[in-house]
């Protein structure tokens, strides 16, 4: 990534992109956002239960869009064509990782968590391991993972919003931070006031919007160009060619080991990020927890097949409006980062339907960013703060400290996106080293080894985050001034390390290390109690379950007796 | 919904009157307390768990192949896998990994559910769906599998 990382700090407006105030477009994102909050108070829930897990009644087809909209950041709608433009075969590793990892998901872990039935990602942790000190690592870790994956949304609606916006002039920011902070802040006042009402819905709309816009986009410049006509995700195969060995040439800019790395890191990350998993709470069986996980990742196949054709069309147009796209200067990361949104322009089309394309981008960020904060906000409210500080909190106060902490996360995030130290892409994907690291593991083993316990949860969790933490001071912390004087001349302070440990990739060391961490503790030290077996065993037993039933009421009602012990 | 919560380790009559007819499958899950056997990953302790990994690896394996081949014959053989496909006109590395390794994954996914259905049904099991019926068919093919009864 070291190659990407410099250059961007130079200008943070991509060059090339109309900056100035646009009416339709800026019409349409209004309506956009109302739209959102407008589906939120139709279906607005009163009930726990149908606030966070709506209400295990969610079907097939409807999951599966709310996976794919869920699933469908910044990252994929923006930073996966800049990737794939900038980095070529590299960025294929994205497409890979982000679209692989849900058959993981599928055949190791979705029924199963649905089985399981619990809440929140520090939940399922929690109550397997019998552990406050568990639940309040796994909540930190998903606040954290919320925080790091937001900086790469706050990015991509910043960017995308000086094309709308215009630049707004913020006194004493640039264009591009004032559109962060002014969208940063729609964002938290959206939240806040909705919610997680009618998110589920919600999420189905904003699915239909992104990838509406998205192949619209594609299809359009591809036809008006010349590129393509029916099939531009196959067509774009023959403009290859003429994009300069950069775009396609394997392992010219990135090496076989990162490349897997990458892939990896990105697999095992959908399989532990708290985002995702939630959605299996939220549907009426496990049947449907499969099935819709097929429906998902049908529904993400249909972007990410077409990012690649996109990237090819924006490099081209690109090359033949602006500059070459490679080599000194070329493409900036932050054109990169809205390739999509440039490629559209460049090809002349009409302002609305430009817009329409960054609208699309919009969407896509402000649903991954509502899905993150509520599971970051809920991690802090409900697992650390009415299970671990104040057992009698009242609903006042856990909405009260919920709010807070999403401000608190919108906050951070701005502050962090203001001079961010990767493209978009990268960002996300350091936010996926983490769940892959710290929480993939403890899913995994928790639910196939029945004799993974307390101790080996806690000593595998504290690994994969040190061993995640590792690379972020030796190569990312140093682009945000901390540690900057201990860095190199290519800003990390140890190069062998971030070749071998990167940062972005870092998942591909920590899982197995944290595997038999977590196994030689748990073998060394007292089986979990028989209650926790059980309710493993139930996670996998294939007799049918009542909707609103957890392993753990079936477990329960067995009456073998005895608490789970304490910490 | 079956009250489920009531199983008590097997005590129950299971010489099945109608035996001989009954699947073995189903016979077999209905003699088994699945609380009472250990979940490993590695020693499936009920029938049903090992016909279900044995699913899972076969999968497992098929995706891995998927998956990371292409890219590592990239790293081994640079020439023979960048060599441009007639037609499409893509490089072959980039072709099986772009949209090869994807739709790879998507083709197992489904085969993946469908298998697990069909493994549901040989052992008796009804999931006694409701709503999941029409709308929850992929291409039109789930409606068979699974939806007993």
């Amino acid at each position: 990534m070291t190659g990407l990382l410099v250059p961007l700090q130079s200008g943070l407006l991509p060059e090339g992109l109309n900056v100035s105030f646009k009416l339709v477009p800026a019409i349409m994102v209004t309506a956009m956002l109302l739209l959102f909050l407008a589906i939120g108070y139709v279906f607005k829930v009163a009930d726990t239960e149908g606030m966070w897990v709506g209400g295990r009644s969610i079907g097939n087809v409807e999951n599966g869009m709310a996976i794919g909209a869920n699933w469908m950041s910044a990252a994929s709608y923006l930073g996966m064509a800049a990737l794939i433009a900038l980095s070529g075969f590299y960025g294929l590793a994205f497409i890979v990782g982000w679209s692989a990892g849900y058959f993981i998901l599928l055949i190791f872990m979705a029924a199963q968590m649905r089985r399981f039935g619990k809440y929140t990602a520090p939940d399922f942790v929690g109550d397997r391991f019998n552990s406050d000190g568990a639940r309040a690592i796994a909540a930190v870790t998903t606040f954290l993972i919320g925080f790091v994956y937001a900086i790469g949304q706050a990015r991509g609606m910043g960017l995308v919003g000086v094309y709308i916006f215009g630049d707004i002039g913020i006194p004493g920011l640039s264009g591009y931070q004032s559109m962060v902070v002014a969208m940063m802040a729609i964002t938290v006042g959206y939240l806040t006031l909705s919610g997680m009402l009618g998110a589920t819905k919600n999420m189905a709309v904003q699915y239909v919007i992104l990838i509406v816009a998205f192949l619209a986009g594609l299809y359009v410049v591809g036809f008006t160009q010349g590129y393509s006509t029916v099939l531009p995700q196959i067509e774009y195969g023959a403009l290859i060619s003429q994009l300069g060995t950069e775009f396609s040439e394997p392992f010219v800019n990135e090496s076989y080991y990162l490349w897997i790395a990458t892939a990896f890191s990105l697999v095992v990350g959908t399989c532990g990020l708290p985002h995702v998993l939630v959605r299996f709470y939220t549907v009426e069986s496990e049947r449907t927890a499969r099935w819709s996980t097929v429906w998902g990742l049908g529904f993400i196949l249909l972007l990410y097949l077409s990012a690649p054709a996109f990237a090819a069309f924006g490099t081209d147009l690109y090359a033949q409006n602006i500059g070459p796209v490679y080599g000194d200067p070329g493409m900036t990361s932050a054109a990169g980062d809205v390739i999509v949104v440039l490629a559209a322009q460049l090809a002349n089309l009409p302002t609305w339907f430009v817009g329409l394309v960054a609208a699309g981008g919009i969407a896509a960020a402000i649903a991954t960013t509502a899905g993150l904060f509520i599971a970051g906000s809920s991690a802090i409210a409900h697992d650390i703060y009415v299970n671990i500080v104040n057992e009698d909190a009242t609903q006042r106060q856990q909405v009260l400290v919920g709010r807070l902490s999403i401000v608190a996360l919108g906050v951070f995030t701005t502050l962090a996106a203001l001079d961010p130290a990767a493209p978009i892409a990268a960002l996300v994907s350091y936010a996926f080293s983490l769940a892959g690291a710290v929480l993939f593991p403890m899913f995994f083993l928790g639910l196939w080894w029945e004799n993974t316990n307390r101790q080996g949860a806690l000593a595998g969790m504290t690994t994969g985050l040190l061993i995640w933490f590792t690379p972020i001071v030796n190569e990312v912390l140093p682009s945000y001034g901390l540690f900057a004087g201990a860095a190199g001349a290519d800003g990390v302070i140890f190069p062998a390390l971030a070749q071998w440990l990167p940062a972005i990739g870092s998942a591909l060391v920590a899982v197995p290390v944290v595997f038999a961490v977590t196994i030689g503790v748990s073998l060394v030290t007292d089986e979990p109690p028989l209650e926790t077996k059980r309710m493993v065993r139930q996670c996998h037993s294939p007799e049918p379950m009542g909707q609103q039933q957890t392993a753990e009421d079936v477990v329960g009602n067995d009456g073998s007796g005895g608490t789970p012990a304490d910490d | 919904m079956s009250d489920d919560s009531t199983r008590e380790p097997a005590d129950e009559p299971t010489v099945e009157p109608d035996g001989g007819v009954a699947a073995s499958g189903s016979r077999s899950h209905r003699d088994v307390d699945y609380l009472d056997r250990e979940v490993n990953l590695l020693r499936p302790s009920t029938p049903f768990m090992r016909d279900h990994l044995r699913i899972i690896w076969t999968g497992f394996a098929a995706w891995a192949l998927v998956v990371f081949g292409p890219v590592t014959l990239t790293a081994v053989a640079p020439g023979v896998m960048t060599t441009t496909m007639p037609v499409v006109g893509f490089p072959l590395h980039y072709f099986l990994v772009a949209i090869g390794a994807p739709v790879g994954a998507l083709t197992l996914a489904f085969w993946y559910a469908r298998k697990r259905d069909a493994l549901d049904e040989e052992y008796g099991i009804n999931h006694g769906t409701t709503a999941d019926g029409p709308d929850g068919a992929p291409e039109g093919t789930a409606t068979d599998g699974g939806r007993a009864e």
